[in-house]
């Protein structure tokens, strides 16, 4: 594989938010290595770009919530290595937007945050922490043509379907069976920075199909010290194995008895998950 | 526990739902095709169409209709703040039950 980078940019050009990212692309593409993909020829010729993207990496630019880069490229069935969301950043940088596009000192600081942001990757993490138990025994029930599994031992839950499993001080988390099955094929997981301190109930990163974006809602609080970078080329795994391989991130833990109060273990999660897959038309 | 409940509060003692902004809202209604918890409701003839109608059928936490929205409408309470008040509560119910 050579180190080709394939930029896919939101095509909003009517608007703010779109114009910046299609700026962002065009300061991208100076760099070598860097092919921008047209959205409206991707859709309309993929082959178009077969042989580049079989060479390379897809970054997307997304302007807006609506996510049309990101869904055409998920819609074709192109993994994403790296993504970026116009408005999210903005935000983050307390910048309103508008729709009107805008040429001003503000617009071209978010327009040099973002590029910073798209260049930096793979902070420096430690190495996992975490000491695997040799086998994970499963329970499972079935829904229709669905069936759902849950580990039974050494793993807790929140009702929003996310569960964290200890190792000493380090928590690992990830989603569960219900979840992947509910996103069908997962295409990129958003990873938080390490370092970051949550609290619990924080939002820890998302991952996202097709279908929807799933925003991980920790179980625990504490600090982030490592994410599964394997998940960068292999976002599958969390369909394969959403308790195992699939593991989203590390926490080294700040109060786990307190948070431990809040969470469910086992048989209150089979039950839980039993109820709400009988009550919600999966 | 009924299914009323989250974390063991009852669930209509939660502030948590979606908030919209309708200066900002385009009546896409993209988060009503993407919420399976009918917490909205359409009303062709009114103005405006969007209505959050079962607020307490949204999953607390859950700020996914959020994420489906392109021009960012929909807000939520603030996470930390919502947990303290579940803590509080659950807190209280305890106390007064080892009073009993």
């Amino acid at each position: 594989m050579s180190n080709t980078i394939c930029v896919l940019p939101c095509n909003g050009l009517d608007k703010c938010a779109g114009d910046i990212s299609r700026r962002v692309a065009l300061k991208l593409s100076e760099s070598e290595g860097v092919e921008l993909i047209c959205p409206v020829l991707l859709n309309q010729n993929k082959t178009r770009y077969d042989k580049i993207l079989d060479d390379g990496s897809l970054s997307v630019i997304d302007g807006c919530n609506t996510r049309c880069a990101s869904k055409l490229a998920g819609s074709l069935e192109i993994a994403i290595k790296e993504k970026i969301n116009v408005s999210e950043v903005a935000k983050a940088q307390n910048i309103k937007l508008g729709a009107a596009i805008r040429d001003d000192e503000e617009i071209e600081d978010l327009i040099q945050v973002l590029l910073e942001k798209m260049s930096i990757s793979g902070e420096k993490q430690t190495d996992s922490q975490f000491i695997e138990t040799e086998t994970v025994d499963y329970d499972s029930f079935s829904h229709g043509k669905f069936i759902f599994k849950v580990p039974k031992n050494n793993y807790f839950f929140n009702e929003n379907d996310c569960w964290v499993s200890i190792s000493g001080d380090i928590a690992r988390i990830g989603v569960t069976d219900y979840v992947q099955q509910n996103l069908s094929d997962i295409l990129y997981v958003d990873s938080p920075e390490i370092g970051l301190e949550i609290e619990q109930f924080d939002e820890l990163g998302s991952i996202e199909s097709s279908k929807a974006v799933f925003e991980i809602v920790s179980p625990v609080s504490g600090t982030v010290v490592t994410v599964n970078d394997k998940l960068d080329d292999a976002p599958e795994l969390v369909n394969e194995s959403p308790y195992e391989k699939g593991w989203l991130v590390e926490l080294k833990l700040s109060n786990f008895e307190e948070d431990k109060e809040l969470l469910l273990d086992f048989e209150a999660y089979f039950e839980f998950l039993k109820r709400k897959v009988a009550e919600t038309n999966v | 526990m009924s299914e009323s409940t989250f974390m063991g509060v009852e669930r209509d003692r939660i502030d948590w739902s979606p908030r919209i902004d309708f200066s900002k809202c385009n009546d896409c209604m993209d988060c009503v095709k993407f919420c399976p918890h009918q917490v909205f409701e359409v009303n062709e003839n009114e103005k405006p169409k969007l209505k959050v109608k079962n607020p307490n059928n949204c999953v607390v936490f859950c700020r996914a209709c959020s994420k489906t929205c392109g021009p960012d409408a929909i807000t939520f309470p603030d996470k930390p703040e919502t947990t303290k008040m579940i803590k509080a509560i659950r807190k209280a119910e305890k106390e007064a039950a080892s009073d009993e």
